[in-house]
This record gives C-alpha cells, structure tokens and sequence, in this order.
C-alpha cells in the first residue's frame, strides 16, 4: 500500500509539469529600441512545451482580454531542426529566445515567416515593430498551450519613443554662399570700373555701369558660374551613389575619358557627323536660297512655306517619323519591296542619322542665307550682265565673297549645333546598335554619350569631364575657325 | 547715401540665404494639421489601371478626412531616374510605385550621406507582412532593407489567338507543348503577311526565360555573373534564329511592334506580359493564354523572369506613418482585388490566390500558373547593370559579328567589370 501511495505520489509529479502550461510571469516593454518599435521581453515560470503559441497583442487602452486589441504577431514553441535561423538584423525584425542556459539567440522562422523558438525556452525578447510613434500603447502576451488552454499576461504600457531620424537633403548653403559671392564680387567690380573710369574721365555717363549690371549679373550667374561649376565637378569623384559627399580626385576623370574604349572613335565620327552636316546644310539651303531668289521663279511664297515645314514640326515628331519610315516594317521598305533593317547596322544607322539630320537644319539655313542674297545690291550683277560675266562667274566672284560675313557664322554656329545635337540621336537610333561593350555606341556622338553616362551610369564627375573635354574641343574649334576666316569681316 | 543702402540692401539679399541654415529636419507626424501626400504612379495615361488607382486613392481620402493625396504620372521605365533626379534635389514624392529591378538601381544611391527610400521594416507589424507572397515582399528588399510594399506581379507568358491556329489547322498550345512543338507551329502559322509568333528576338529580357530554361542562370549564389554558359549561348542562338533562320518572327520586331502585328491578327502568337491583355480585348482579338513550353534537351520549362511592382516611400517624406498607410492601402486586398478583375494584374495577396473570384478567372489563373514557374528577379546593383552589356551582346550576335559564346563571354567580363568599379 505504502509503493502504490508513492508510485502515485511520484507519477503525479512526472506528469504535472505535461498538463501545466508555462505562466507568463514577467513582462517588460522598451520603448527606446527605433522609430516605431517597442522592444518587449517576456519570461515563462518554467520550460515552454512543444506547440504552445505565444500572441502578442495591442491596443490603446489596457489589455483585460483580446476582444478589444489587434494581434500584433506570433511566437511559436516547436521543434526548429531544419528551419532557417536568421542572424539579428536579416530579418525583417529582431526576435531573440532564452533557451533556459542563459544566452539569447535568434529565433527560428518558419516558412511563413513566424518566429519558432526551441522546446524549453523560457523567455522571448522581440522588437515590435510597426507600431505608432509617440503614442501610449498597451501590450500584452496571451500563451495557449497545445491541449488549448490560454493565459493572458498582464498588460504594459509603453510608447515608441523615438521620432523620425532627422533627413538632410543636398546641403544647398555652399552653392547659395557661391553664386551670392559672385554676383557680390561683379557688382564690386563695376563699382571700381566706374571709379577708374570717373577717375580717367573716360566716360561721360554716371550710368553706364549701372545699365551693364543686369546683364553681366545674369551672364555671371546663369552662364559662368555653371561652367566654373562643372569644370570643378569634373576634377571631383561625384556620382549618383554619393552626390554631396563628392571629393577632389585630380584628372582621374580625363584619364577616364581618354583611356575608354571607342574615344577616338566617337570623336571622329562626332567630327564627320558635323562637318558632313554643316556642309550639307550650307550647300542645300544655298542652293535653295538662290532658286528662291531668282526673279523668274512663281510661286516663292508657296515653296519657301513647303521648305520651312521641317522646320516648323516639332523636331521630336518629324524625327519620331523617320524613324518609323526606316523601320523593317516601315514605309521604306514597303515602297522599295525590300525588308531593310538599316538602323540595326552600324553604317546604315550613321547614314539614316546624317540624312534625318540634314533634313531638319536645311531650312533654316535656306532662310539665313536667302535674307543675305536680298541685301546684295542689285546694280552689282547687272554690271556684270552688261559685261558679259556668265552666270557661274557671278557666282564664283560676286555672291560667295559677298555672303562670307552671313556665311562664316552662320557655319560656325552650324558646327557647335549640329556638334551639341541631342535629339536626333537620341530618339532614332539611342546611340545604338551597341557593338561595343563598355563604349559608345555606333551612332553616339559625343554629346549623346555623355549622356548616358551621365544619366545611365550615374557617373556625374566623368561626364562632367567629357563635357569640359567638349568645351575645350568647340573653343579650339571656334577660335582657329575665327582666325582663319577673318569672321565676320566683310569682303573689301 | 542713399547708393550706400541700395549696396548695403543687394549686399544681404544675396548673402542672407546662404547663411540660413538649410535644415530640413524631418518632423513626426502632427495629426491636428491636414496632410498631404504625394504619390508618383507609372500606370499608363487613360488606362484602366490609372482610373483603378484615382477611385482607389478618392476611397481612401474619404475615409481618412485629414489627408489630402496629390498624384502624378510619371512613365514606368523612366520612374527610377526622375525620382532619383527629384530626390536629388530635395524634391521626392512621399510615395512612388517602382518595381523590383528599379529598387536595385535606388538601393545604393545615397544624396547626403542618407538612402532614398524608407525601409519599411519598421513600419510593418508581422502581422501585415503575412499578408503577402513571401517571394514578393522578399523580392521588395535590397541589401535586408524593405524598400517596397508589393502590389503586383508580371511576368511574360505565350498568348494565341485561336482564329489563326483554325485557320491554318494547327493544334492550340497546351502545357505539354515543347519548344520544338512551339517553332513546328509557328513554321506552319507563318504564310503571307502573318507570322507565327511575334516577340523581340534581340531583347534581354524575353531572352531571360528561355535561358533558364535551356539551363543557363544570370548568377551564381553568391551573385557572380554566370551569363556566358553553354544553356545562355544555346537560348540566345534559338531566340535569335527565329528571325535570322526560320523567319517566323519579323525582322526588326520590338516590344511596340509586335503588339501592332498581335492586335491587327499578323501574328498568331505573341509571348507578352498581362498588360497588354487588356488591349487586344479592346482591339476584339480572342486571345487565348498558355503557359511558356518545355525545352526538350534540358526537360525544363523556359521560366521568365517574374518582377514585382509595389508602393516606396520617400526617406524624405515627412509623413511617413501616414505614406506607409497609404502605400499599405494600396496594396491591401481589396485593392488588389479590383487591379486583378478590372486590369488583370496580377496580385501578391496570398489570401487571393485562393479567392474564387481569382482562381475562377481564366485569365489571371492562367497567369498566375505561369508565375508559379517563374524565376523572382533577384533585386540587385547587379541584376539592374545586367541589361547593357546583353544589349551590346545580342547586337554583335544579330549583326553576325561574333558568336553567342564569344559575345557572352565577353558580356560577362564586361559585367564583372562594371561591378568591380562600384567596390
């Protein structure tokens, strides 16, 4: 009788702690841990059994039961061999267990992501996350063991504490401080000028500084200061990964631009894509001019409207246009029976750019030059009618010479255009086809690929040094261009 | 004197703004004031999916009277950059809807120092999270951070129209359909100006699918580029002579080409995404959708490259409580519900892979089949710079310049490379 009592004595014990589900018995709330997270600790009176689940739940006021909180999120007590064990930080949020040996390690997460702590842990301590800021919230933590009994904690107040993390855009004062620094520097400088020249007695107006003030302020700030800009940024290792934080780095830049794959070849055909135009342009619209000018043509009015319309359609549309036409499906094709693919071909998409290009700029040189032929004076040519100078002599030694002051700027300026022209490019061919890895494309010009790298490697300090690389190449361009010509100086 | 005050005057209007701080210290949200958010979407102008968005955005001011939601178009492919542009400048939308890819090419930009977009981490109880595919909210992180609540998901998968197929007598495709099936088919659906399949030949991602399922992969696991495998070669020799060899596909065709040869019946199969589904009802094709077939040498199915689009939210933003309820808003089931039925967009709530008006739908069930085998896009600096160098290598290949190997070697290089200069 004596066995049997203790047997039963015994087995009673073995089997209590079965039956009893683990009692949360301290729960504590952080609410210091980050923005919108409330840390929250809670430890059990003894090891937790396989299947119990642990509810964390919220509400603004304390917590007597779940029908008046939003569960937050689930911890679950299973077997975790085989699931993923996330370290702090991978997860989507930070969730620890005490295994009872005293350390805390990561939970476990099972497929659906909800967290699994190991049999016989006995505390948990979760980042809550998700929960409003600076508002007083009431938590609590309902356990529900497997044979479905359920215990609610007692419920804690706590508030994540922590606000916004303070967010500073592009620190604008250094460029504000700048740009203020130049236009005070320009006006300090007319200021002395007009002392020198009150001073010299060179000038008999009070004003006249004054009245150059507005011009040469918005020239300075508008005009020079971007530049000055960009040639700094271009010695600076700025990017779209750190823009702000961009630091002085020499000329790495330049060696950048020189050493890339297909430099001199986009150089070169920068320079034929230029010249071939700005011929083209020149010669057409002179062509033009001058049939539009002579005195036997009917009908001027009606040809000079039909040759401005290049011109007058948006460029974007007439060149969306073409390059529709040039299509393997397009009208080009269907007109000639062929199935030509040109832009897909390196050579044929330089050729299909050049002519798109020609046939936007003629007209507006045909208008340029057709208004000089109007000022060449008329008794000229019937001088040498009446001395017989036949037609292509009147032209060879009187209408050339006589354009050249309307001529030469108007090709210079045609050059640095058609050198900077973004948009037929961009829209026909987009550089492309690309044959080289790492480089322009076939149809890149200087400007275009500047661009993408600006825009499409993000690497702003190398395309300012392409940029600067063209600056130089146009000034050089224009200066010799002027020395030779003698520019605008009219034939004598 | 009075030339002194005007100097003096000039001198602090132009010296006083940069000596005021420029400070713009984030604040916590004031829930007495109105507020107001604004919100960059990329849905085509005019479409179904612009107008699901506008009703969607009138529900949720009305019952939140407090908030007012200012919304802008800005054009999908061209999102990433102006909000990067906007950010760059202080400028940054509260929210925008960007897709997986284009959170790999944020991830990493830093103006001052700080990220551009928010990690939502925070924000989200777990509770939320388990609302959606795991595969799509992973797909919404970027180096851990949670850079987007998902909202839809895409992926290409073979589209028919069943007219054509009578016409010429061919059987309909079907899931046991290989690739050799595929091309025997379109031999004998192409004839005068119909072709038998429409898809641009030279684009990397339709290339992406095929790949896979010749047993070619974009990366290893630890994110090394692995483009220049023998099943990537093989994939892009048999997407490429669809066109150059057996002429079943137009020369030239592009992504808007072959929408134009799809909607006025010149092509008989199209491979195309759930977008455009929506047109050529409009245009009254009776268009038919099957999953990508099987690859007889490898035995896989071509797996296209599945991409998500969801809501961010600015680190700029100064509301970003209420910038998460919104961006959460508009990825709640509901909301998705609607996308799914009135734009066949495909959705990310797991609760609506079993809703029957979802899985009874034959369109959306058909796509979400095709879904289930696809490949997530990793969200990656690298899955994002994979595109130009393919580019140029499909170009060489076209043009006959090199061969796939030689141009896929040489497009790995170059990727290795490109990824080297970001360390």
């Amino acid at each position: 009788m004596k066995r049997v009592f203790v047997i039963t004595i015994l087995s009673f014990l073995f089997l209590l702690p079965i039956g009893h589900a683990s009692e949360i018995i301290g729960i504590e709330a952080d609410g210091d841990v980050g923005y919108r997270q409330v840390g929250l600790i809670w430890t059990t009176d003894s090891p937790t059994e396989e299947g119990t689940l642990f509810e964390i739940w919220v509400s603004n006021a304390s917590i007597v039961d779940t029908a008046n909180a939003t569960k937050h999120s689930e911890v679950r007590v299973g077997n975790v061999s085989g699931i993923i064990q996330p370290d702090i930080g991978e997860w989507y949020d930070d969730c620890l267990f005490d295994s009872g040996e005293g350390d805390w390690t990561p939970v476990h997460r099972d497929l659906d992501g909800t967290a699994v702590v190991s049999v016989g842990a006995i505390g948990v301590n979760c980042t809550l996350t998700g929960l409003p800021s600076g508002i007083e919230i009431y938590l609590a933590v309902k356990s529900t063991t497997p044979n479905g009994e359920s215990f609610l904690s007692s419920s804690i107040s706590s508030s994540s504490t922590m606000s916004d993390e303070e967010i500073i855009v592009i620190e604008t004062s250094p460029y504000v401080f700048a740009i203020g620094s130049i236009a005070l520097s320009v006006l300090i400088l007319l200021f002395v000028l007009r002392w020198m020249d009150y001073r010299d007695g060179r000038t008999t107006s009070r004003f006249a500084h004054l009245y150059i003030a507005p011009a040469i302020l918005a020239l300075s700030v508008l005009t020079f200061y971007p530049v000055l800009y960009g040639i700094w940024l271009s010695f600076t290792n700025a990017d779209q990964s750190h823009l702000g934080d961009q630091s002085f780095i020499g000329i790495d830049n330049f060696i950048t631009v020189i050493s890339t794959s297909g430099f001199f070849r986009v150089t070169g055909f920068t320079l034929i894509w230029s010249v071939v135009n700005v011929a083209a342009h020149i010669g057409f619209g002179l062509l033009l001019a001058m049939a539009l000018n002579s005195d036997d043509l009917k009908g001027k009015t009606a040809y000079r409207t039909a040759l401005l319309l290049p011109w007058a359609i948006p460029s974007y549309i007439s060149v969306l246009v073409w390059r529709g036409l040039y299509e393997p499906a397009g009208a080009l094709n269907d007109f000639l029976g062929t199935n030509l693919n040109l832009l897909a071909d390196a050579n044929g998409a330089r050729i299909v750019v050049i002519l798109v290009n020609i046939w936007l700029g003629i007209p507006f040189m045909m208008m340029s030059i057709s208004g000089a032929l109007q000022a060449l004076p008329k008794d000229m040519y019937e001088a040498a009618e009446v001395d017989g100078i036949n037609k292509f002599s009147r032209f060879r030694y009187l209408t050339l010479p006589n354009l050249k002051s309307a001529l030469v700027p108007l090709s210079l300026l045609g050059f640095i255009w058609t050198f900077n022209m973004f948009n037929v490019i961009y829209l026909m061919t987009d550089g492309g086809p690309n044959l080289d890895f790492d480089g322009p494309g076939s149809t890149d010009i200087l400007i275009t690929y500047v661009y993408d790298v600006a825009f499409r490697d993000g690497a702003y300090g190398v395309a300012a040094a392409w940029s600067v690389v063209i600056f130089v190449m146009l000034v050089v361009f224009s200066w010799t261009y002027m020395k030779k010509t003698n520019a605008t100086e009219a034939v004598t | 004197m009075a030339r002194q005050i005007i100097c003096f005057c000039i001198v602090v209007v132009l010296f006083l703004p940069g000596c005021i701080s420029s400070d713009q210290s984030s604040m916590v949200d004031d829930s007495d004031s109105s507020i107001e958010l604004v919100v960059w979407h990329s849905f085509a102008a005019e479409s179904k999916e612009q107008a699901t968005f506008e009703s969607r955005i009138e529900v949720f001011m009305a019952s939140n009277p407090g908030v007012e939601v200012k919304i802008s178009a800005i054009p999908y492919p061209e999102a990433d950059q102006q909000f990067m542009i906007a950010a760059q400048g202080g400028e940054a939308p509260d929210i925008v809807r960007l897709s997986s890819d284009q959170l790999g090419k944020i991830g990493d930009i830093r103006v001052g120092g700080q990220p551009l977009l928010e990690d939502l981490r925070t924000h989200l109880t777990p509770i939320d999270r388990a609302k959606f595919d795991p595969r799509a909210l992973n797909a919404m992180r970027y180096d851990g951070d949670l850079l987007g609540i998902p909202a839809s998901q895409d992926c290409l998968s073979l589209l028919y129209n069943p007219l054509l197929f009578d016409a010429a007598g061919v059987d309909y495709p079907n899931e046991n359909w290989t690739l050799d099936d595929m091309l025997l088919a379109s031999l004998s659906l192409t004839s005068g100006d119909v072709n038998g399949l429409a898809l641009p030949v030279k684009n990397a991602y339709w290339w992406f699918g095929f790949q896979s399922g010749f047993g070619g992969s974009l990366f290893d696991q630890n994110g090394t580029p692995t483009l220049d495998s023998n099943g990537s070669a093989d994939a892009m020799d048999w997407l490429l002579d669809l066109e150059l060899e057996h002429g079943v596909v137009e020369t030239g065709t592009q992504t808007e080409s072959m929408k134009t040869q799809f909607l006025s019946s010149k092509a008989a199969m199209i491979v195309d995404g759930p977008w455009n589904w929506a047109t050529y009802e409009a245009g009254r094709i009776p268009v038919q959708q099957s999953i990508l077939p099987i690859v007889s040498d490898t035995e896989e199915r071509v797996a296209p490259l599945v991409t998500y689009k969801g809501w961010s939210v600015s680190k700029q933003s100064l509301n970003k409580e209420w910038s998460t309820k919104l961006a959460l808003f508009l990825s709640s089931s509901e909301v998705q519900k609607e996308f799914a039925i009135e734009t066949y967009t495909m959705p990310t709530h797991v609760d609506l892979y079993a809703d029957p008006d979802i899985s009874e739908n034959v369109v959306i069930s058909g796509f979400l089949n095709q879904l289930m085998e696809g490949t997530p896009a990793p969200t990656t600096r690298a899955m994002a710079m994979v595109y130009d160098p393919l580019v140029t290598a499909f170009e060489n290949v076209y043009a006959g310049e090199m061969t796939s190997s030689e141009a896929l070697l040489l497009a790995d290089q170059a990727l290795e490379s490109d990824l080297e200069g970001l360390e």
